[in-house]
């Protein structure tokens, strides 16, 4: 099975043309992408504000977590003929709607717990300096939560990557197509690539953001040696 | 704590006698022959089903139809996702000596995919009757039934007048812009695209893989797809009023419904029985059997009961 995958793997035809590996890993990356620019703009303002008024995390992270409880595959099987229905069509955009529900709580959940925990004492002493909320927010609540915010954004990438394997269930032409072919024709070479794939898109792009995370939160590590 | 543990115990244990105890009233009323005869055969006959909805009315109605006629029999589901290896090892085992299958599929599973299965019903069940013999203590299939489930290539009403498509041989004048939706098999299954292209002269490689059968038929509904690949006993096809296209060059290979039984089983009044009930089995009934499980949500055993009775064989 191994070698018959590297013979897959190493084929200069199957990277190439429309269900070619490159193709089908840059659409995969491209919606991944998408459906993580869309539930960050969806969650961290809504959840940062809520932490920084201290109020509301609650029931806010009780509604988004419905997202996170309910399986992602029956998500894309109700939103699917809703897409149809709207003209939205098959593939990108039932894959995203879904994707964007899957990452949405554990950006809220890590956004307003950094906002809400950081030091009350810092905070104070930033009030008394003469910012105001907004300034608290963005210039003391945010940076100091940075760390805690981005892991969240790390964690959904995860999820949202490996996830996005269940477009091609309904027509949206990536690297779960490779799983999905690897199944229906019995080729464990497909099934082994698409899986293979996946999982190095995803701990690449986990990597990253764990150099990312460090960056951003550098002062901190600073602050506690001196 | 302790207290409360045992509450929820006793609470979960009487809950559970009480499904234990519908599960069993429900399995009398179904399984009860109306006119049993005395047993004509004192080797219990035990029918497996594969984990899909066809396979479990099929296996209803040959169990039901068959104690009718004074055999025992019953019914084992195979599990979860148990398909035909689950069944082949049932069979090797013991643990089943009677199975509803499809003529090619299982001729080509046995042959490890020599392509011997054709469209006609009884080579290709006389070729599978040449691999059976081989499988654990011997199987035989029985008379092949006129009911079909192979693939079913459709369109929409409008597609199918707007463009004047009646089979597949009209594919490769008039269907050159169909966009076909199809399962992730689809591209290397001789019965999809690499049998349309070599039997019909028609190219549909650029096909869009879809999830099995709702997902393509609320594409081609929608327009997404103009073309889908459905199975020809999917109720979807009855009930959105999809065209079928006739494989009119004999592409698509015989996956008939055929009885397989164990050797041991197979006396002449046995077989003869059997056949009984495979001779009222049709594509059309099949369809009308699978949408009372799909639109009407009816469960197989009864679906089985009202085929039968429907057909005076209980």
């Amino acid at each position: 099975m191994i070698s018959l995958f590297w013979h897959y793997v190493t084929t200069a035809h199957n990277w190439s043309g429309r269900n070619g590996i490159s193709h089908r890993a840059l659409e995969h990356l491209r919606l991944s992408l998408a459906a993580m620019v869309a539930a960050a703009l969806l969650s961290v303002p809504v959840a940062a504000w809520l932490g920084h008024i201290r109020r509301g995390g609650f029931v806010g992270q009780s509604a988004v977590n419905v997202g996170r409880a309910i399986p992602s595959l029956a998500i894309l099987a109700l939103l699917f003929p809703l897409s149809l229905r709207y003209g939205f069509g098959l593939g990108f955009w039932p894959t995203f709607a879904a994707l964007v529900i899957l990452a949405v709580p554990p950006m809220f959940a890590n956004t307003y717990a950094a906002v809400r925990n950081v030091d009350p004492a810092v905070v104070d002493a930033s009030r008394g300096m003469g910012m105001k909320p907004a300034e608290v927010l963005l210039r003391v609540e945010i940076p100091g939560g940075a760390g805690l915010i981005l892991t969240g954004v790390r964690i959904a990438a995860l999820q949202v990557i490996a996830t996005a394997t269940l477009g091609a269930y309904v027509g949206f032409n990536s690297l779960g197509s490779f799983i999905n072919e690897g199944f229906g024709q019995r080729d464990d070479a497909k099934l082994l690539t698409g899986a293979v794939a996946v999982a190095l898109c995803a701990l690449s792009v986990d990597l990253i953001f764990g150099v990312i995370v460090r960056r951003a939160t550098r002062w901190q590590r600073k602050g506690i040696r001196l | 704590m302790k207290r409360s543990l045992s509450k929820v115990l006793v609470v979960t244990l009487g809950l559970s006698l009480v499904l234990a105890a519908c599960g069993k009233d429900d399995k009398k009323n179904d399984s009860t022959p109306t006119t049993a005869k005395a047993a004509k055969s004192s080797v219990p006959i035990t029918i497996g089903a594969q984990d899909f909805q066809e396979s479990k009315i099929l296996a209803e109605i040959y169990a039901q139809g068959l104690k009718a006629q004074g055999y025992t029999a019953s019914v084992k589901p195979l599990g979860a996702s148990a398909y035909r290896k689950v069944e082949l090892e049932a069979f090797k085992a013991g643990t089943i000596n009677f199975a509803p299958e499809y003529a090619a599929s299982m001729l080509e599973e046995l042959n490890s995919k020599k392509g011997e299965a054709t469209g006609d019903a009884k080579a290709t069940t006389d070729k599978l009757n040449t691999y059976l013999p081989t499988v654990g203590s011997g199987l035989v299939a029985l008379e092949p039934s006129d009911a079909v489930d192979t693939n079913a290539f459709v369109v929409t009403k409008k597609t199918a007048d707007d463009l004047g498509l009646t089979s597949l041989s009209d594919l490769a004048a008039k269907g050159k812009d169909l966009k076909l939706g199809a399962p992730s098999d689809c591209a290397t299954n001789p019965n999809c695209v690499p049998g349309l292209k070599k039997v019909y002269n028609a190219d549909f490689s650029n096909y869009t893989t879809l999830g099995a059968g709702q997902p393509i038929a609320q594409a081609l509904e929608a327009g997404a797809i103009t073309m889908g690949v459905l199975f020809s006993t999917d109720s979807t096809i009855a009930v959105k009023n999809f065209v079928l296209l006739k494989d009119d060059k004999h592409m698509l290979s015989a996956d008939n419904v055929v009885p397989v039984v164990a050797k041991a089983l197979n006396t002449a009044g046995f077989a003869e029985a059997v056949n009984k009930i495979s001779a009222k089995l049709t594509t059309a009934e099949l369809i009308k059997l699978n949408k009372q499980y799909d639109v009407d949500k009816a469960d197989p055993a009864v679906i089985a009961k009202g085929f039968l009775t429907k057909e005076k064989l209980l």
